[in-house]
């Protein structure tokens, strides 16, 4: 019995642990942990600056949601005419959080002693592990989107913030809609897509995230890329387009476009533009009455009505938001908003109904998303929900729980020990 | 290999280096075309059909139009079909009369009608059938075939425009094109014209249609003023919007224009250039003129359309602060104007 517990209290030791995983004990090591946290700090610097001129989302994007960024010296600084062309590669946020997770994880496994008297530190480590998890979870499956709702109506779709989709809605039967949507991923000029569940193939002819665009007399004077355009709004219009670089600024207005013909068999049925309009095409109206089709390009076929769109990605719900009543408060005498509150009916799946508020820094949570009051425009009456479905939300807040209990269980062990010495040593 | 605690532990600490390596792998999402249904959004008309296999769609739609078509033939394209929305209110009778005066007929009365109207169940649609055939051309007269569905607060004319032997020989196509429609307002109201019955009897020849306002109070009509609607708000401003109509060019653009420009106590024009009052505009793909004139108390906005033989004048006049509000109503209204020659 004694040599059995010695034998099961020797797996445990940390050389037992390193003899058994010796592949693990070089991702362990401190010089390692201190290497990535320095490393980790130049990133946070180099993002920094680089938010100035490619915006937050732009430096999100290039610097922390990917596994390495490439950044030029600004020319501004010290030497910056000769050491700006030089391309500097900087590890990115998925490198150094992926190798400080492994490098976590290592420790744990082969350099920390599992002892009572540790576990306050091991507690401590797993709470760090699980909030290095949680952040890297929730870069990568976070969506971001939003709702807007117009007071007295209700909403039962969100749409993302960025990234557009070409949306083929077949509207003829009075009961209910068909949708195909096409993701811009699949959106490359030259391709031609065969579409289940819609009577053409799409060829793409021209796409990108941004442009601008002004009305021209005649087909002639349309630029190349809107040359061949020939139904549609695009044509009626007379849209000429100039690609523009997508705009990662915080108050971006970025207009998707998508140039596209439609094949049926072998027979080319015509080329239409798409733009979409980055709140919604139905604010194609407020731009120009041109423009106003933008938001339904009519297809007719073999008895059926679609209507074609390019639009922010979609998603419904199962649910509906309704929007009963806005009020909105400022700082006195300032515009500096001091409150949005949104009045809500949540019209479940079930038929119920269930009124809720939503305001600054109180959030509805309902189906795995999270409602946050976003904007608001008590002249016109509608509301906007910054709406985020996180499934890992939960981690860091089991991540804190951890590490104070880790941190507490250390400080009071120490604690006792000290206040055990101190009354021996007066005894 | 038996369980012991120091493979279990070997186990364990395997999969939870795998699980988040994996993590940092395959947190990504499929990008794929989607299909799906949802309850119907659209609150357009909807409208669509089935075209015969012989007839073509013309791709430009004018004025009222919802859809255009042709008969492909030897000879190029002949004939034109049309489905074309109209307001609940349209008698069957202002239709006919719509077509059958450029067809040669006198003006229809409720007794008369029956001589060109019977019914005809397509499918299952009943439509108000009416055939109209050019006066005074005996051999392959013009003729309008004109089918009129009525559904709940919605009226659907489908005209067919030809020559007597071509909607002889397309009748069958004509109605499996009827029967494969489907139609409906939807939510928003039709953009169609107003129907013909609006504007006094006697009025000019190739009368324009158009789409006003809800909100704008149609006023008397007379054989000059062959529109007339007023607008006004809480705080006593009004406008007067008239359509006139005129034989011959009136004086011309530049008097038209120092006539208007007086109306509201605004210098005339010396000549028509550089004027800042007067902009090239197109109405139903015709030439025109926009007329935007406004003092702080008065404003005319205003469209002038010198025809071949008439002249067309749709104004707008009246207090400047609600004459702004209005404005786009106006100029939208303009865009539904069709004179139904083309």
């Amino acid at each position: 019995m004694n040599n059995q517990s010695k034998k099961k209290k020797s797996a445990y030791t940390v050389g037992a642990r390193q003899k058994a995983f010796p592949w693990v004990v070089p991702f362990a090591s401190v010089r390692l942990t201190l290497t990535l946290l320095s490393l980790s700090m130049i990133l946070i610097f180099v993002a920094t600056l680089e938010q100035v001129r490619i915006g937050i989302r732009g430096a999100q994007a290039e610097y922390f949601e990917s596994f390495y960024g490439i950044w030029y010296y600004p020319e501004q600084f010290w030497g910056g005419s000769f050491l700006s062309v030089v391309p500097l590669p900087i590890p990115g946020g998925y490198l150094l959080g992926g190798l400080l997770i492994i490098n976590l994880i290592a420790a744990f496994v082969t350099r920390f002693q599992w002892s009572g008297k540790k576990i306050g530190i091991q507690i401590i480590h797993l709470g760090i592990i699980l909030l290095l998890i949680g952040q890297m979870t929730t870069q990568a499956i976070q969506v971001e989107s939003r709702m807007q709702i117009n007071k007295g109506e209700s909403s039962d779709y969100i749409e993302r913030f960025h990234g557009v989709e070409l949306a083929l809605t077949d509207v003829t039967d009075a009961n209910r809609s068909k949708v195909v949507s096409i993701p811009e991923e699949l959106l490359k000029p030259g391709s031609t897509l065969r579409v289940p569940g819609f009577p053409f193939k799409v060829r793409v002819k021209a796409f990108g995230p941004n442009c601008s665009f002004d009305f021209k007399e005649s087909a002639a004077q349309r630029s190349k890329i809107t040359m061949d355009v020939n139904r549609g709004i695009g044509a009626s219009a007379n849209l000429s387009l100039s690609p523009r670089d997508e705009d990662y600024s915080n108050d971006a207005a970025n207009f998707g476009y998508l140039v596209f013909q439609l094949v049926n068999g072998s027979e080319e049925l015509g080329t239409w533009l798409a733009v979409a309009h980055p709140a919604g095409n139905d604010r194609w109206k407020f731009v120009h009455t041109k423009l106003e089709g933008m938001a339904f390009q009519p297809l007719r076929h073999e008895g059926r009505l679609w209507g074609v769109e390019l639009r922010s990605i979609r998603e419904y719900l199962p649910y509906s938001i309704e929007l009963l009543k806005i009020e909105n408060e400022f700082y006195q005498g300032t515009d500096i908003p001091h409150n949005f509150e949104s009045h809500v009916n949540l019209n479940l799946e079930s038929g119920q109904k269930r009124k809720a508020l939503v305001y600054m820094n109180t959030p509805l949570r309902h189906g795995g998303k999270t409602f946050y009051q976003y904007q608001m425009n008590k002249a016109a009456d509608y509301t906007v929900f910054q709406v985020i479905r996180n499934p890992s939300w939960l981690v860091p807040y089991i991540a804190c729980i951890l590490l104070s209990v880790g941190l507490l269980w250390q400080f009071s062990f120490h604690l006792i020990n000290f206040l055990r010495k101190q009354s021996k040593v007066s005894a | 290999m038996y369980l012991n605690s120091q493979n279990i532990f070997k186990i364990g600490a395997s999969n939870l280096l795998f699980f988040s390596l994996l993590c940092l792998t395959s947190c990504t999402e499929e990008t794929e075309i989607q299909t799906y249904y949802i309850p119907p959004e659209y609150e357009g008309p909807v409208v669509a059909w089935k075209l015969p296999p012989n007839w073509g769609e013309n791709p430009e739609l004018s004025g009222p139009m919802a859809g255009s078509f042709h008969v492909k033939t030897n000879s190029g394209p002949q004939g034109r079909i049309g489905v074309m929305p109209f307001r609940e209110a349209v008698s069957t009778l202002s239709i006919t009369n719509m077509f059958g005066m450029e067809l040669g007929y006198e003006k229809f009365k409720e007794d008369t009608l029956s001589q060109v109207l019977t019914t005809k169940k397509v499918g299952q649609k009943k439509f108000e059938w009416i055939h109209l055939t050019e006066r005074d051309s005996p051999s392959d007269p013009k003729t309008a075939l004109l089918a009129v569905l009525r559904q709940k607060d919605e009226t659907w004319l489908f005209p067919f425009v030809a020559n007597a032997a071509l909607i002889d020989q397309e009748m069958n196509s004509f109605i499996s094109f009827l029967d494969s429609t489907t139609v409906r307002a939807g939510k928003k109201v039709i953009r169609a014209p107003r129907p013909i019955s609006a504007a006094p009897t006697d009025k000019p020849t190739g009368a324009p249609t158009w789409d006003a306002p809800d909100h704008w109070i149609t006023g008397k009509a007379s054989t000059v003023r062959i529109a007339s609607y007023t607008v006004s708000d809480e705080d006593g401003n009004e406008l007067d919007f008239s359509i006139t109509s005129f034989p011959g060019d009136v004086g011309g653009l530049q008097s038209n224009v120092n006539r208007w420009l007086t109306q509201i106590e605004l210098p005339k024009i010396e000549s028509l250039e550089s004027t800042p009052y007067l902009t090239s505009y197109s109405i139903d793909e015709k030439d025109a003129h926009l007329f935007l004139a406004e003092n702080t108390e008065k404003t005319i906005y205003g469209a002038l359309l010198f025809g071949k033989s008439r002249s067309w004048f749709f104004k707008i006049m009246g207090d400047t602060s609600l004459a702004k509000v209005e404005k786009e109503n106006f100029l939208n209204l303009l865009t539904t104007v069709c004179f139904h020659d083309h």
